[in-house]
């Protein structure tokens, strides 16, 4: 009987275990099974920009990359630790024990597109589900400003469009029907062109009203009146609906989340209807679930020199603009942030953790290499729906694991 | 000549694997230093497909290739694919949770003479 040797990849919160690696003995990675294209570029950096350990653009050793660290950590009075959304749990529980040590401001990329969404879910109040239940149930899957075609690859074909589930068994040739709400014709769109409904930037709530209306039998004041009332039918119509809700329409509707959680309620009265968060990074549904269970809150946590979190805790804007160290894990600010607070972080003494090179990296004053969470470590993590998932290393590598450098960078302070 | 606009960003997954194969690659400049125009803006700033242009606000200005929209008309409407040189153009306040949604970033956009934005001028801009 052949045994199959699975791999999991870290490249998206899809944390997909059915990867093959036929030629692994040989280092290639080349005919790899059920590797997307966003998990075989995740991989293939396994072999290029590699990180060096540096201090103030100077090779060092990794051992006074360390010290170096410690020392910046310990004089700081306004340290920050930001990131965290490519690190496994363990990395993760062993960085939030150092900021409760050191007195940290700690967030991540969540604290401003899908945080609010996430605190809602995790707290009980929108309703949600696993994939599996996506897979096996769902007759009626809505992106909603998502576009898992660039996004997750592999979400359509695993779990919500393409396979056939326990209930679903003629899937997306009869069974399923995708909703696409975007502003462009994103490569999803393109999936369901018939019902792709076009919102212009900042017109999500009044598409959400409209929706309302149609639910309450109302003539809809937005869009094709014709195809909102379709949609309705298909709300209507619907056994086991799911709305995965992107950045672009988080980002939208950021202060009437209210409204949204009020649509997810009447829907509920209609039908059964849950939602299912698109997190970007592979594990920073984790770090929401962890911070949630330790404080109470998914973002903009600060950590008082009791170790316990304070009441209140500056904004991500204010924390970095008086940050005097910040220890950048499991992410790439400087990348992915807005000019003005991409400099402020550029402004302060950054401590980057960092497998490869990255533009935070670029301005840091200390580089400590690590191993690709995942990749090269194993660990746990949460999927974007908030299932454990546990995963061997694929490859072994020499570099340190996140949680062991902040352990080490704990021992030295 | 110059248009007003609303930039869109989103993801993109073939910048995704530029990205993991070097941020100072060509592949990931092409892909980034790059806006989608409507095809009716395009043809009122006189710029052909793959020409150059300014895209400024009060926050910055950058030079990137122009390409003509394949979606419907979507005039005064542009998109990027999200990243440093989208950033450039970006305020703080889409960072701030809570506050009115700002999807969109309001730009200019000219015709330009100028060469492409580089990678290495960004990171200066960040250091400035």
């Amino acid at each position: 009987m052949t045994e199959f040797n699975y791999k999991t990849c870290t490249g998206c919160s899809l944390i997909c275990e059915d990867i093959l690696f036929p030629d692994a003995v040989s280092g290639s990675f080349s005919h790899a099974k059920n590797l997307c294209r966003k998990g075989q570029a995740h991989y293939k950096a396994l072999f290029s920009e590699r990180a060096e350990p540096l201090v103030e653009g100077s090779e060092v050793s990794l051992d006074q990359a360390i010290e170096k660290a410690a020392e910046i950590l310990r004089k700081a009075r306004a340290p920050v630790i930001y990131g965290w959304s490519n690190c496994t749990l363990e990395a993760q529980e062993a960085g939030l024990a150092l900021a409760a040590k050191i007195g940290a401001f700690v967030d991540d990329p969540s604290s401003y597109c899908e945080g609010q969404l996430m605190e809602r879910i995790l707290s009980g109040k929108i309703p949600s589900c696993t994939l599996d239940d996506v897979r096996n149930f769902a007759d009626t899957t809505i992106f909603w400003g998502s576009d898992p075609s660039s996004t997750q690859p592999r979400h359509l074909s695993r779990f919500s469009y393409f396979p056939r589930g326990e209930k679903r068994q003629k899937s997306y040739e009869e069974e399923r029907t995708c909703i696409v709400v975007d502003v462009r014709e994103s490569p999803t769109a393109k999936l369901c062109p018939n019902t792709t409904y076009r919102v212009m930037p900042g017109e999500d709530l009044q598409f959400l009203e409209a929706v309302l209306a149609v639910l309450e039998g109302k003539i809809p004041r937005f869009g094709d009146k014709k195809k909102m009332i379709e949609l309705g039918s298909i709300i209507k119509k619907t056994e086991y609906g799911v709305i995965f809700p992107g950045p672009a329409m988080l980002d939208s509707l950021r202060d009437q989340m209210d409204r949204f959680e009020e649509l997810v309620r009447r829907l509920n009265e209609v039908t059964t209807f849950k939602v299912v968060p698109m997190t970007g990074q592979y594990n920073s549904r984790g770090f929401s679930q962890l911070l949630f269970d330790r404080t109470g809150r998914v973002k903009g946590v600060r950590f008082a020199a009791s170790g316990e979190a304070a009441a209140e805790a500056p904004s991500l804007v204010e924390a970095v603009k008086g940050a005097d160290g910040i220890l950048v894990l499991g992410s790439d600010p400087l990348l992915d942030l807005p000019i003005g607070l991409a400099r402020a972080f550029a402004a302060a003494p950054i401590i980057a953790i960092d497998p490869r090179l990255s533009l935070t990296a670029d301005v840091a004053r200390v580089v400590i290499p690590s191993a690709i969470s995942g990749l090269e470590t194993g660990g746990t993590a949460l999927r974007t729906d908030g299932v454990k998932v546990t995963f061997e290393p694929s490859i072994k590598s020499d570099h340190l694991a996140d949680e062991q450098i902040l352990t080490r960078i704990m021992e030295e302070i | 000549m110059a248009v007003d606009v609303k930039v869109v960003t989103y993801r993109d997954i073939f910048q995704y694997g530029a990205e993991k194969m070097g941020l100072h690659s060509e592949e990931y400049l092409k892909l980034s230093a790059s806006i989608i125009l409507d095809k009716q803006d395009m043809a009122r700033l006189g710029v052909a497909e793959g020409g150059k242009v300014t895209v400024e606000n009060e926050l910055n200005r950058i030079v990137v290739n122009a390409t003509a929209s394949a979606d419907k008309p979507h005039p005064g409407l542009a998109f990027m694919i999200k990243s440093p040189w989208s950033n450039q153009l970006e305020g703080d306040e889409s960072c701030l949770p809570g506050v009115a949604g700002v999807r969109g970033i309001r730009a200019k956009v000219s015709p330009s003479t100028e060469g492409i934005t580089q990678m290495d001028e960004i990171l200066q801009r960040l250091r400035a």
